[in-house]
């Protein structure tokens, strides 16, 4: 394998008619890095999430993964490659226990043969039992090992992301995604998946999460990059980007404008030009 | 090893039924042992992975006609007849899946209506080919191997036929491929996410139980040796759809359930209340739907964890 970042984003775009939600973004991650995109709503963080998820198709640009090009590529053909993704809304196998739900990740391991399958070959058996058990591993890891064979139903919020991330980790991906996996959680259990997402980066584990919450995301990320409108405005250490003037401005509403309105009724509007902008 | 046991057990203790049975006793076993492996196959398709297809008994219906009109029409030794039948089964399965899978739920029931009804439709109007309103009949089943298959013998054949497909449902349902269809049924961004590829999973998922659907038809063809387009019309596919949610949708014990239940009720209430059969079958379906939407098969299971519960506080 060559020694650069494992995902290359190069001018990635995205149209959808003529709104440009994303304008020409670069991105790398590394091996065992945690990269944090944030940006305000509408920056193009899901979009460019989704370019690299295989749920949408670029309308520019190229994604690299390992050096080959997956523009184009359908959803399910990522997790073969190493790549795999959390939802921001939980999405468990509802009629399957944690542990089903967890082997559900190992599919593209144990997808084979339907013919060994009707056959009753004797390895497709052994790989489910082997499969099963690690499972059972995956859901210690996690810190459901108590829920096991419970229903996914019986499961809190944030449970169930503990579960999407072994079901990810399943797959034993190469690139995690992550879509906002702090959003409904309480802080006890940000500072719970904080811990988890270390964890599978020490693992040599690439990460890349899109997260609105700042906080969780500057004490959690090596590297930052920050989107608005479309467009990359800053990147770098979580301590450099939060000293940058751009990014300040894109959160806060540049300072200038609000210098401008001397009328009490204008601050208002352009507080609200600046949420709907962000929105 | 203790799983083919079980089914070797099935098979002669099944198969020993029907040689102690007389010939009106015959014809219902062997309908029920046909309507038993229909609902096994419509489960997996419905139940399992989710597809509300209204297409299951169509295929029966083109299995049947198409044993019996590639036999006597086109002249076929059985063998042939019967592999020729499987591949029009399969071809048709998957041209009605291929375009059909990409739609979900309601719509894919609309479009399997559609199929269901022009089936109807081809029958009508085929000629001396499909024998048109009146179907065809007059046929017997050609020796097998240069053995004449009847009476008991043959219902031991729709025995093996069932526990076959009991069998080959059991280990798809068991094996990755089930998790595969259950997870695309319950959620299938997420499946993909898994690289499960969705279009892929529903159009075998479609295509293998319709075939199983269409074998049982060819089977069914030498039961009452006559086929004609009224047996596979829409009443008998929302039935097949009734005996899987009355026994338990997506359990391989609740179809069975289901449909001995179902096929039976109306032969045992008719002598006794006439035409009201049907009144206490609708009524007995709302009942089911409103206080065990997890059918027959769920109240067992609430049943067996009360007692386990009972026992462990005892």
């Amino acid at each position: 394998m060559s020694a650069g970042p494992l995902l290359v984003c190069e001018g990635l775009g995205k149209r959808f008619g003529g709104l440009v939600a994303v304008d020409g973004i670069d991105l790398e991650v590394n091996s065992g890095e945690i990269l944090g995109v944030i940006g305000p709503n509408g920056a193009g963080k899901s979009t460019t999430f989704n370019m690299i998820a295989g749920a949408l198709a670029p309308s520019s640009g190229s994604v690299r993964f390992q050096g080959e090009v997956l523009n184009g590529l359908p959803a399910h053909a990522m997790a073969p490659r190493g790549i795999v993704r959390t939802f921001q809304h939980n999405k468990p196998f509802a009629s399957m226990s944690v542990r089903e739900n967890v082997m559900m990740g190992m599919h593209t391991r144990l997808a084979g043969s339907l013919w060994r399958v009707l056959a009753a070959a004797p390895g497709a058996a052994k790989a489910e039992r082997e499969a099963a058990v690690r499972a059972e591993a995956l859901v210690d890891l996690v810190g459901l090992g108590e829920w096991r064979d419970a229903d996914v139903g019986t499961l809190s919020f944030g449970q169930g992301r503990l579960l999407e991330i072994a079901r990810g980790l399943a797959a034993e991906p190469r690139l995690m995604l992550f879509d906002e996996p702090a959003a409904g959680l309480t802080p006890a259990e940000c500072v719970c998946l904080s811990d988890l997402i270390r964890e599978i980066a020490r693992r040599g584990i690439a990460v890349l999460l899109i997260e609105h919450d700042m906080r969780f995301l500057m004490a959690l990320a090596d590297r930052v990059v920050v989107l608005n409108f479309g467009r990359k405005i800053a990147q770098g250490t979580p301590a450099q980007v939060q000293a940058d003037a751009a990014v300040t401005a894109a959160y806060l509403g540049n300072l200038n404008d609000v210098n401008d309105v001397n009328d009490v009724s204008d601050v208002g509007k352009v507080a609200s030009a600046g949420a709907v902008s962000h929105a | 090893m203790r799983q083919l046991l079980g089914f070797l057990i099935a098979a002669v203790i099944l198969s020993a039924i029907g040689f102690m049975l007389g010939s009106y006793q015959t014809d219902v076993y062997r309908k029920v042992l046909l309507w038993v492996t229909l609902a096994l196959s419509y489960n997996f398709l419905f139940g399992i992975a989710g597809q509300v297809a209204f297409s299951h008994f169509t295929f029966y219906g083109i299995g049947a006609y198409a044993i019996v009109i590639l036999i006597f029409q086109v002249g076929l030794p059985l063998p042939l007849a019967v592999l020729a039948g499987l591949a029009v089964c399969v071809a048709l399965a998957l041209a009605v899946a291929i375009p059909a899978t990409r739609l979900e739920g309601f719509y894919l029931a609309l479009a399997t209506l559609a199929f269901a009804q022009l089936f109807i439709v081809v029958l009508d109007e085929g000629g001396s080919v499909t024998g048109s309103a009146g179907g065809l009949a007059n046929y017997r089943l050609p020796d097998v191997f240069g053995l004449k298959v009847s009476g008991p013998a043959y219902t031991s054949l729709i025995v093996l036929l069932m526990l076959a497909t009991l069998a080959i449902l059991w280990r798809l349902d068991r094996s990755y491929f089930g998790r595969a269809c259950r997870a695309v049924r319950d959620d299938a961004q997420a499946a993909q996410a898994m690289g499960v590829n969705v279009a892929k999973t529903k159009i075998i998922a479609y295509t293998l139980t319709s075939a199983l659907a269409g074998i049982a038809g060819m089977a069914y063809a030498f039961v009452d040796n006559t086929v004609n387009p009224p047996i596979f019309g829409l009443q008998n596919s929302f039935l097949l759809l009734f005996m899987v949610i009355v026994g338990g949708s997506g359990r391989h014990a609740g179809a069975i359930v289901g449909a001995v239940l179902l096929y039976l009720m109306p032969l045992v209430l008719s002598p006794l209340i006439g035409h009201h059969h049907a009144l206490v079958f609708g009524v007995f379906m709302v009942a089911v739907v409103l206080f065990q939407p997890r059918g027959i098969i769920g109240l067992w299971d609430w049943l067996t964890a009360k007692r386990l519960r009972r026992s462990r506080a005892a």
